[in-house]
C-alpha cells in the first residue's frame, strides 16, 4: 500500500516536472552507486583475503627476469599470486610511487624529478644490462659495422640521413626513437647527449617496449635503433661503438669489465624498504637461483660468480 | 479503481526503461564534465594554443596540432577509401542477391564487425606495413596511409551490414510500386530505395567513423607514433600520430598527475568534441536534405 502511494506520488509529480523526478533518479543512482562500490571493493578484498597478490609492472628490459622468477617463486609459495606487467620504466616507477604496484621495474634510475615526488622511493639493484646501439642485419652485412658516439648522435639529430654518409649503402637511415619515459631512452641519449631527455628530431618512428623496437629494426632493412644487449638477435644487430682509437663491442664481457659505455642496473623500485611478501621475492631473485635467472636472461647478475653462458640473444625467436 | 490502472500503466518497466535512459544520458554529462574538469590544468599551463601547438614533448610542450590532424587524416583517408566499396556491396546484397545467399553474406559481415581491434593492429603491423613500404617505395611502411587503409578494412564490415540493414528494411512495396510504374531495377535502388534508407544509411557512416576515429591498439601499431606534422601536410606518406594512440603510448606513464596527465585528458576532450560534432552535423545535413 505504502509503496504505491510513493509510486502514484511520483507519477503524478513526473507528470507537473519531469526534471525533478530526473534528478530524482540521478540521486537514487549514484546514492546507491557510493553505497554499492566500497562494499564490493569490501567483497573482493576478502576474496583475496586468501593469497597475497604481488602487483609488478614497469621496464620491459627487467620484465623477462621478474617473470621467470615469478613462476618458480609462485611454485614454491602457492599462496602468494603475482601479476606482472608491461609498461616501461616510467610506468615501474610512478606505479610504485602511487602505490599502483607493489614493485615497479625500471632499468634507469630514478630521476631527482621523481624523488622529489615520490620520497620514499627505494631501490633494489638486481642485475645489470647495457644498451647497444643497433641496425637491421641488412645494414649490418653491407658494412657499416661501428659507428662513432658523434655519428649516432648526428643520425638521431637528423644532420646524417644516408647510410652512405657512416660507410654504408646509399639507403635512407629510418631512425627509430623509444617513448620518452622509457628507461631505454633515458640511458641512451644521456650517453649520447648527456641529457637523459633529449630531442631526437631525426627520428622517424616512435617505438615502446623493447619487443616493438626489436621487431620494427628486424622488419626494415635500413633502421638504426637502441636496445638492451639481451634483445638482440640475427636480425637485429649491435655494432661497436668507435671510441678513442678502438672499437668497443657490445657484449657481456665489455659490460662486465667496465669498458662498454653505455651500461645501466636493473632496479625494482618499492615505496619504502621491501617488507612481508614483497621482501620474500625479491630476496628470492637476490638468492643465487635468482642470479641464476638473471644470467639466463641475458643479463649480468650483481654479485655471483655464475658465467654468462651466451654474448647476446636469449629472446630472439 | 482507476489508480489501480494507472499503477498498471506506468508500472515496472516504465520505470527500468526510465532509469536505463537516465543512467545513458547521465554517463554522457559525467563523462564530458570530467574530461572538461582534468583538463583544465593544461589549458592554464599552454593557454588555448594547445590546440594548435605542434610540439609536443612531455615535460616541456603540449600541442596537440599533429594529433588532432592525424586523427581527422587517418579517419578521412579511411572513409574515403571504404565508402564506395561498403555502399557498393551492402546494394548488392541488399538488393540483388538471394536470400541465402545474402545471410551467408551478412553472417560473415557481421563476424568480421565484431574482430577486436589488436588482430587488425597484427595484421597491419606484419603484413599492411611491408606491402605499403613495397608497393609505394617507401624507406618506412609506418605512415598515416597505412594506419587510414587498416581503418577501411576494419570499418568496411560495420558500415557495409549496418548499411544493408538500413536498405533491406525499406518496403517491398515501394519497390514494387517503382517497377510497376516501369523503373528499372537500377534506377529503382538509386531513385527510391537509397533516398528512403539515408537516414539508416549516413547513421551506419557516422558509426564506422566513430569506430575509426576511436580505434587505439591497431592504429598505434602501424601510424609510426611520432608526434609532428607530415612535410609538407598532405604528405600522407609520412608518419604520425592520432589521438587515442597518443593516449595510449603515454597515459601509463602520466596516470594521474602533472600537466602531462591533463594533456592527454584535454586530448580525449578534442576527441569527444570531434565525434560529437561530426555526429551533429551528420543529423544536420541529414534533415536538410530530406
Amino acid at each position: 500500500m505504502f509503496w504505491e502511494r510513493l509510486y502514484l506520488g511520483m507519477i503524478s509529480m513526473s507528470r507537473q516536472n519531469s526534471g525533478k523526478i530526473i534528478l530524482g533518479m540521478l540521486l537514487v543512482l549514484f546514492g546507491t552507486g557510493a553505497w554499492v562500490l566500497p562494499g564490493l571493493s569490501g567483497w573482493v578484498q576478502v576474496f583475496a583475503q586468501g593469497s597475497t597478490v604481488i602487483r609488478i609492472a614497469g621496464s620491459t628490459t627487467v620484465l623477462p627476469i621478474v617473470s621467470r622468477a615469478a613462476e618458480r617463486f609462485q611454485s614454491r609459495h602457492p599462496s602468494i599470486k603475482i601479476t606482472v606487467n608491461a609498461g616501461g620504466s616510467g610506468v615501474g616507477i610512478h606505479g610504485a610511487g602511487t602505490g599502483r604496484f607493489d614493485i615497479g621495474l625500471a632499468s634507469r634510475e630514478i630521476t631527482p624529478n621523481e624523488n622529489q615526488r615520490y620520497a620514499s622511493l627505494h631501490t633494489t639493484v638486481i642485475g645489470r644490462d647495457a644498451v647497444a646501439c643497433v641496425v637491421s642485419s641488412e645494414i649490418f652485412h653491407a658494412g657499416v659495422r661501428t659507428l662513432s658516439k658523434r655519428q649516432i648522435g648526428y643520425i638521431y639529430l637528423g644532420k646524417i640521413t644516408n647510410w652512405k654518409q657512416v660507410g654504408g649503402p646509399d639507403r635512407p637511415i629510418v631512425v627509430i626513437d623509444k617513448e620518452t619515459h622509457r628507461g631505454t631512452r633515458h640511458v641512451f641519449m644521456h650517453y649520447l647527449f648527456g641529457n637523459s631527455k633529449a630531442r631526437a628530431p631525426g627520428a622517424r618512428l616512435v617505438t615502446g617496449s623493447n619487443n616493438e623496437e626489436q621487431a620494427k629494426i628486424a622488419q626494415s632493412d635500413s633502421a638504426i635503433g637502441m636496445l638492451s644487449i639481451a634483445w638482440m638477435n640475427e636480425d637485429v644487430a649491435g655494432i661497436g661503438i668507435h671510441e678513442g682509437g678502438q672499437v668497443i663491442q657490445p657484449t657481456l664481457d665489455n659490460v662486465r669489465n667496465g669498458r662498454f659505455p653505455i651500461a645501466r642496473n636493473l632496479n625494482l623500485i618499492t615505496a619504502g624498504q621491501p617488507a612481508g611478501a614483497v621482501k620474500l621475492f625479491i630476496d628470492y631473485l637476490l638468492s643465487e637461483e635468482g642470479q641464476r635467472l638473471v644470467a639466463e636472461s641475458g643479463y649480468i647478475p650483481i654479485h655471483s660468480p655464475h658465467a654468462v653462458s651466451r654474448v647476446a640473444g636469449s629472446h630472439s625467436k | 479503481m482507476i489508480q489501480h490502472s494507472m499503477f498498471h500503466e506506468k508500472g515496472p518497466v516504465f520505470w527500468w526503461t526510465g532509469l536505463a535512459g537516465v543512467m545513458a544520458a547521465g554517463t554522457i554529462v559525467i563523462l564530458f564534465a570530467s574530461l572538461v574538469i582534468e583538463s583544465v590544468p593544461v589549458f592554464k599551463a599552454e593557454g588555448i594554443s594547445f590546440l594548435w601547438g605542434v610540439d609536443w614533448f612531455a615535460g616541456e610542450n603540449y600541442g596537440a596540432l599533429p594529433m588532432i590532424f592525424g586523427s581527422l587524416a587517418v579517419t578521412g583517408l579511411a572513409v574515403v577509401m571504404v565508402l564506395p566499396f561498403a555502399l557498393a556491396s551492402a546494394i548488392l546484397t541488399s538488393e540483388f542477391l538471394s536470400g541465402r545467399a545474402r545471410l551467408m553474406v551478412k553472417a560473415a559481415m557481421e563476424l568480421l564487425a565484431g574482430v577486436p581491434g589488436i588482430i587488425y593492429g597484427l595484421m597491419g603491423i606484419s603484413l599492411l606495413t611491408i606491402w605499403v613500404r613495397d608497393v609505394f617505395g617507401l624507406i618506412d611502411g609506418n605512415t598515416l596511409f597505412t594506419a587510414g587503409l587498416l581503418l577501411a578494412v576494419m570499418i568496411l564490415p560495420t558500415i557495409m551490414t549496418l548499411s544493408e540493414d538500413a536498405l533491406s528494411s525499406v518496403p517491398g512495396e515501394l519497390r514494387d510500386t517503382a517497377l510497376s510504374l516501369g523503373l528499372t531495377r537500377m534506377e529503382t535502388v538509386t531513385k527510391v530505395v537509397v533516398p528512403q534508407a539515408l537516414p539508416g544509411l549516413a547513421g551506419a557512416v557516422f558509426l564506422g567513423i566513430g569506430r575509426a576515429m576511436g580505434e587505439t591498439i591497431a592504429v598505434m601499431l602501424v601510424i609510426g607514433g611520432i608526434d609532428r606534422l607530415p612535410q609538407p601536410w598532405f604528405n600522407l606518406f609520412a608518419p604520425g600520430q592520432s589521438i587515442p594512440s597518443k593516449i595510449g603510448r603515454e597515459a601509463a606513464e602520466a596516470l594521474g598527475f602533472d600537466v602531462q596527465w591533463s594533456a592527454l585528458i584535454a586530448l580525449g576532450l578534442v576527441l569527444f568534441v570531434m565525434v560529437m560534432t561530426l555526429t551533429f552535423a551528420g543529423n544536420v545535413l541529414l534533415r536538410k536534405a530530406r
